[in-house]
């Protein structure tokens, strides 16, 4: 049987998503604020900053978890 | 061995294990949620619940608030805006200047009561200064939605609509701030 390895999700990759997590947290309560003052305007941005961090985040998470084999 | 592991002999191997890589795609879930949330706001057209709409399509129909030379300095009054539970307090400063919030506090959406001097939240004990509304101790951090304010050539006073709120930047070009237009002291 060929030994296999699965790719692991370095502890740096993880501190990095939860720091977008607590970014995004921040975003989030921002951007609640504004609206409810009736600053619709940052909409648009928030939204475009918060697809970023979402999109890292996610490519971190979820990148491939194909085994690798080694050469025959 | 417990009775209900006795009743249910399944062994699962890793049935305590949560893996790095399952956390972090949680992590990564919630942060994706967070931005359908703002996505949400975005979309949706329409001001939230409570929230402040200075810039509404339809158009504002003023309501008589009585004679202005009626209310003396620290005197307030309740009436409602724009519908029967769109609840505001009229004031006067006690610098004797007239001044019209709605009543809902920001923080929990009690309702506030002009108090020496100050509106106060009796739910949490919060406070606002009269000038501007803005919070000045307690739990609220934004301002009171404020409404413009009008004395006619006979002497009534009427709401004619909503101010924007206060930002930080407004703060220090007073001229800029349309409350400052409706200035009234009647």
């Amino acid at each position: 049987m060929t030994p296999t390895s699965r790719v692991r999700i370095s502890p740096a990759a993880l501190g990095v998503i939860l720091v977008l997590l607590v970014i995004q947290l921040y975003l989030f309560e921002t951007v609640l604020g504004a609206v409810l003052d009736g600053q619709r305007s940052v909409l648009p941005g928030a939204f475009g900053v918060s697809l970023a961090l979402s999109a890292i985040a996610l490519f971190l998470a979820f990148r491939s978890t194909v085994e690798h084999r080694p050469r025959e | 061995m417990t009775w209900w592991r006795r009743a249910f002999p399944l062994e699962l191997a890793e049935e305590s294990h949560f893996s790095r890589r399952e956390f972090a795609r949680f992590l990564a879930v919630v942060s994706a949620g967070f931005t359908t949330g703002i996505g949400y706001l975005w979309w949706r057209k329409k001001p939230l619940e409570g929230a402040s709409d200075p810039e509404a399509k339809h158009a504002e129909v003023p309501v008589a608030l009585g004679l202005a030379a009626d209310l003396k300095a620290g005197q307030s009054r309740l009436f409602k805006f724009r519908d029967e539970h769109d609840a505001c307090i009229l004031l006067r400063t006690p610098k004797g200047e007239l001044r019209a919030y709605r009543q809902t506090c920001t923080h929990l959406g009690c309702a506030v009561r002009f108090r020496d001097e100050r509106l106060e939240c009796p739910c949490h004990q919060g406070f606002f200064e009269v000038d501007r509304g803005f919070p000045v101790q307690g739990p609220p951090t934004r301002p009171l939605g404020a409404i413009a304010l009008e004395v006619r050539p006979d002497g009534t006073l009427w709401a004619v609509g909503e101010l924007p709120k206060p930002t930080l930047e407004n703060l220090d070009r007073r001229a800029a701030c349309p409350r400052d237009k409706h200035e009234v002291t009647a």
